[in-house]
């Protein structure tokens, strides 16, 4: 079972990584193109309240949601190649 | 320095290339002829080829392997080892060897009355090596002229070349905005250092040839 171990924690530090790397970049393209919205159109307020607004709708989106198919995706593939290798 | 660019872009290329034709699976179409049992060394570098099935095994300075002997369509032989990959590399998570071992000897057949299989198997046959493909599937087949399809590799290959070609075009245009200019403010910094040095260096050589006589 060592080898199972092994796998495991080597697989959850390198998706760790991979989720917060994921994120920070996720979050930067947003802010990117949320400035350049506001100089393309908007220009009405405040450019920072406008994009923190912006930003804090991407935190609570489905789509930020998605980064943590990091998590998820490598164990269903693990688990659904152990069924079909071995009991298929 | 443009060679020595293009032997690592195809040094790197190269490797990655080679893990995957060992890694991914393939087909042969084959007929079983036999399966045997042999002690194998497992001391010198051919260890990596290899499986691990479990922990033990690294220690281990020989142990059994099983085989199994197949003749391809063509009459030229291949033999194929039956081991666990367990969860190593690569990620195969084969724990099932003894069942395949017995669908192998199930699957015998002779020249007269052939029974065509499809093994699916990764890895290398070598003989100054004494390396095997690890064999993976076994699946029965009309005849020994079925087409194949590797449905996996092409999904594979596809979200691996996707991936690859999203962060290099992401790598591009971060170079591009963030370390070209950088790279050209610095070349320009030594142009003009050169350009000083060499104005430098007309000064002083003028100076020199005044000394010539005229």
């Amino acid at each position: 079972m060592f080898g199972a171990m092994r796998l495991f924690l080597i697989l959850l530090v390198v998706q760790t990584i991979a989720y917060f790397a994921l994120s920070f970049y996720s979050r930067g393209v947003r802010r990117r193109k949320l400035e350049t919205w506001w100089d393309e159109r908007g220009k009405t307020g405040n450019k920072e309240a406008f994009v923190a607004r912006g930003l804090h709708v991407y935190d609570n989106s489905f789509r930020r949601k998605l980064i943590l198919g990091v998590y998820i995706v490598p164990w269903v593939a693990i688990g659904a190649l152990i069924y079909i290798v071995n009991y298929m | 320095m443009a060679y020595v660019k293009w032997a690592f872009i195809i040094i790197f290329w190269g490797t990655i290339a080679v893990i995957l034709q060992y890694s991914l699976p393939q087909h042969d179409v084959v007929r079983i002829v036999n399966t045997y049992e042999e002690r194998q060394d497992l001391t010198d570098w051919t260890r990596i080829f290899w499986s691990e099935p479990e922990d033990q095994s690294t220690s281990l300075s020989n142990r059994d392997v099983q085989f199994i002997q197949a003749v391809r369509a063509n009459g030229k032989p291949i033999v194929y080892r039956n081991e666990d990959t367990g969860w190593g590399w690569p990620p195969y998570f084969k724990f099932d060897t003894a069942n395949l071992y017995t669908e192998a000897n199930d699957a015998k057949s002779t020249k007269d009355n052939p029974d065509w299989v499809v093994v699916t198997h990764y890895g290398w046959r070598n003989e100054f090596m004494s390396i095997f493909p690890n064999a993976i599937f076994i699946r029965h087949v009309e005849g020994p002229d079925v087409r194949i399809v590797p449905w996996f590799n092409i999904v594979f290959l596809t979200i691996f070349a996707a991936l690859v070609w999203a962060i290099w075009v992401r790598w591009r245009r971060f170079r591009q905005k963030k370390i070209d200019p950088v790279l050209e403010n610095m070349e320009d910094g030594l142009y003009a250092a050169g350009d000083a040095i060499d104005e430098k260096r007309k000064g002083f050589r003028r100076w020199l040839d005044s000394w010539k006589s005229k």
